[in-house]
């Protein structure tokens, strides 16, 4: 009986303060992580997981994970640009053209109802490598997100919902998560900010990235033209030229091309274009692409 | 030289003990049949060759010409077949003219059992033989390994268990032509139906003693695909093309010359040979 | 080999147990395939390419991507892959890309030594047998490609078109014939689209759409595409406007 009271009431000095509850409240924004997903029952998670998903080693692998992607973003002086190809592929099968691989984080960026071209408030999260993890954690972060505007009142900053990402994926190290995702947001605290977090637990902070399998192209183009002070135009115009870059090189890289502006007030998007007529026109009316036989 | 070439074996082994998988061959998960009569043999095959789970061919033939009264039917890797039977049937004719005698199932069956076990089972052949000669009527199964069966009906292929049923349960000694011809049609059928890796047509060959041989190409016909009700025919240009070329057939001589060379003129630069006057 | 052996056990009688497979294998080549393989992949899937063939009325089609990969890396957009044997006999070989150049260099080399002896042009049946017969001599290291071949017999006018396995199995085919690795997305393809008899301007754009919509559901196929259509005194070569991601 005793025990049954002390574990229904509590010392009156304990209610001077913060209840429990209140206290954890305050102090994790972040509930602990729940371990709750079923392991398969072998000793080692991570090799099991690779030896079943892994068709670069195994072709012939029973499980194949849609990955394969190009993805970027930089930071220049009228905000962030984000930019993504859509294609999924499955061993060599491509098993999707149109795939969103651009995520908005944050309670109200579900701006459906929004007038279009009106800047949507929240950050954007990039998708790269098992889409199920990167569609999975990133709609966690985002409830996370939207809990801590809840509690404090206020956007949270990038830095911090990158932090709560890294700190789950590192978590998770050795489970066989596979992502590579970048945050961008734009917040009065911080201004621009980008970070990019992945499944080792990595979190870098960082003025332009490129992830995925067509990342090595994305950034020769990049490289070459990037600088902070770029106008809008010519930012979102770079943007779209790496990623096409890339579509052309990279096999599991293609598709459309997705383009966001992240600014003060929010993300705009700036169009889901099928990449095929805009090389043929920067191929026939710019004259770039010259590898490509056009005769006979 | 005949024969086979190892030239790419090493190359291709050290590859494979890097884990690098080997190349799907064509093979013909088949149902293969044949079967007895009084005056005669029956074989017969379905028609399907696959690669992996893909239909490769839809209409193959798998009954072999040996010699004009001997016949072959063959399951296993499909270009196996095919060869060590072409093989075999010209060893078989030379031997015939050499001997000057019509040659004889058993001594084809036996050229295929040797050839076959030098091989160790490497060359994936598995045969039906059958054929009438002047001793009789016979009826084989070779196996890769190189041995061998006689029987009054036999089933071979990934099909075989669902066409002996079919012997099993109605085959009787006493059959005639037609019965023969009924049976191995059903069992390959059975296969077709039951076995995923046979399909397609029945092809059934005869051969009897006094009586040219037939080949029953498509005897039966259970998968035939009905014609398409209206045509995805894309109109005339709907295919965009950056550039054309056509080449007439004045132009495609072009890309081949071919001089004769006049017989007259001494064109050999050696020397002339000797002759005796 | 001993894959393909139990593979054929399986659609064989089920008898027997695969005999134990010692690769002979080179220390120093062990090596050098460490370092040069870059994973354990399949050599038909390294390059990737697509080919196909199809028959129409007094026509045939034959044509083929222009990729050339390592793996993903795009390496060349101007890879064709159907060679010319004979004025309306042409060849597609799809695979690993050192045995395409190789093997169309021996069959130029074997078709020149039959016209030399001859003096003729090889008929596609008879190009037919070769390729079977030069493949299977190398049954047991075979060269990693799947041909295709069209053609029109010149004496008697009739279209014709097959393909291979890597050994030689010849597939003799009244309406098209595929490989590469896109294949399987091919015979989707021309299962739906293909009908008899086409005239060679409606065969232009069956095989077009057919192989244009298989490529683009592969990854490594694509990129542009060439094109042949093949009727008895003229062939037209087109180079198509393919996506190029």
């Amino acid at each position: 009986m005793d025990k049954l009271v002390a574990q229904y009431s509590r010392p009156p000095h304990q209610n001077e303060m913060y209840s429990e509850q209140e206290q954890q409240d305050l102090t994790a924004s972040v509930p602990p992580l729940s371990l709750k997903f079923s392991l398969p029952p072998v000793d080692n998670h991570s090799a099991f997981l690779r030896a079943m998903t892994d068709d670069h080693s195994n072709p012939s692998c029973p499980i194949k994970l849609a990955h394969g992607t190009t993805t970027l973003a930089f930071r220049f002086q009228g905000g962030i640009i984000v930019c993504t190809d859509s294609r999924a592929t499955a061993g060599n099968w491509i098993a999707s053209q149109t795939v969103k691989k651009v995520i908005p984080v944050s309670r109200l960026s579900r701006g459906e109802d929004k007038k279009s071209n009106e800047p949507t408030p929240g950050l954007l999260g990039t998708m790269a490598g098992g889409a199920a993890d990167c569609q999975y954690w990133l709609r966690y972060l985002s409830q996370q997100c939207t809990l801590h505007e809840i509690r404090h009142k206020r956007r949270i900053t990038v830095a911090a919902a990158s932090k709560i990402l890294a700190n789950l994926t590192y978590a998770y190290k050795g489970y066989g998560l596979s992502m590579g995702t970048m945050l961008a947001g734009m917040t009065p605290q911080e201004g621009p900010a980008l970070y990019y977090i992945d499944s080792d637990g990595t979190r870098l902070p960082g003025n332009l990235f490129c992830v995925g399998s067509g990342q090595t192209f994305a950034y020769g183009v990049l490289d070459a033209e990037y600088k902070y002070e770029l106008t809008e135009e010519e930012a979102l115009n770079l943007g779209r030229r790496a990623i096409l870059a890339a579509m052309h090189r990279d096999a599991y890289s293609g598709g459309f091309i997705n383009l966001y502006h992240v600014k003060e007030e929010g993300w705009v998007h700036h169009g889901f274009d099928d990449m095929n007529p805009i090389f043929w026109d920067t191929k026939l009316q710019k004259g770039e692409f010259s590898n490509v036989t056009s005769a006979l | 030289m005949p024969g086979f070439d190892f030239t790419n074996y090493n190359r291709n082994a050290a590859l494979h003990a890097r884990g690098v998988p080997l190349p799907k061959a064509t093979s013909t998960g088949t149902t293969i049949v044949g079967c007895v009569y009084d005056k005669g043999v029956v074989i017969a095959a379905d028609t399907r060759a696959t690669s992996g789970p893909i239909v490769a061919d839809k209409n193959c033939e798998k009954l072999h010409y040996i010699a004009p009264k001997i016949w072959c039917a063959g399951a296993g890797t499909a270009a196996d077949t095919e060869f060590t039977t072409a093989l075999i049937s010209s060893n078989v004719e030379l031997h015939s003219l050499s001997t000057g005698r019509d040659p004889r199932v058993i001594t084809c069956m036996t050229m295929l059992k040797q050839h076959l076990f030098r091989y160790q089972g490497h060359i994936g052949a598995y045969l039906v033989v059958a054929g009438v000669d002047p001793t009789g009527t016979g009826l084989y199964t070779v196996h890769a390994h190189g041995s061998t069966d006689k029987l009054p009906y036999v089933t071979m292929g990934s099909g075989s268990l669902a066409a002996m049923s079919v012997f099993e349960s109605t085959w009787r000694p006493d059959l005639d032509r037609q019965g023969a011809i009924d049976i191995c049609a059903e069992a390959i059928k059975a296969g077709i139906f039951n076995d995923l890796g046979s399909g397609s047509n029945v092809d059934v060959c005869v051969i009897e003693k006094d009586q040219p041989t037939q080949l029953l190409r498509n005897y039966m016909k259970p998968n035939e695909r009905p014609q398409k009700e209206r045509n995805y025919r894309f109109p005339r240009g709907t295919t965009a093309y950056l550039d054309q070329r056509v080449i007439s057939k004045e132009d495609m001589k072009k890309y081949v010359t071919i001089e004769t060379l006049s017989g007259d003129d001494n064109l050999a630069t050696g020397d002339s040979m000797e002759v005796d006057t | 080999m001993a894959q393909k052996v139990v593979e054929a056990y399986e659609t064989g009688s089920g008898a027997g147990k695969n005999a134990p497979f010692v690769p002979i294998v080179h220390e120093s080549l062990d090596l050098q395939a460490d370092r040069l393989l870059p994973s354990q992949s399949n050599p038909f899937d390294i390059n990737g390419g697509a080919c196909v063939a199809m028959v129409g009325k007094d026509c045939v089609a034959i044509a083929c991507d222009l990729r050339l990969g390592m793996q993903s890396l795009t390496i060349s957009n101007n890879f064709p892959k159907i060679f010319n044997y004979a004025p309306s006999t042409y060849l597609g070989l799809t695979g690993l890309a050192t045995d395409v150049n190789t093997v169309s260099d021996l069959f130029r080399y074997k078709v020149n030594m039959y016209r030399l002896r001859e003096e003729r042009d090889i008929a596609p049946q008879t190009l037919a047998n070769l390729v079977s017969s030069s493949l299977y001599e190398k049954r047991f290291g075979p060269y990693f490609v799947s041909p295709v071949l069209a053609g029109i017999n010149p004496t008697t006018g009739k279209p014709f078109i097959c393909g291979f396995d890597s050994i030689g199995c010849i597939d003799f085919a009244k309406d098209f014939i595929v490989s590469g690795t896109a294949s399987d997305q091919l015979f989707g393809t021309c299962e739906g689209l293909w009908e008899p008899d086409l005239a060679p301007e409606d065969l232009f754009e069956t095989i077009s759409q057919a192989l244009l919509s298989a490529v683009d559901r592969d990854a490594l196929s694509g990129w542009g595409a060439q094109v042949y259509i093949i009727e008895k005194d003229k062939v037209t070569q087109r180079l198509l406007k393919g996506r190029q991601d």
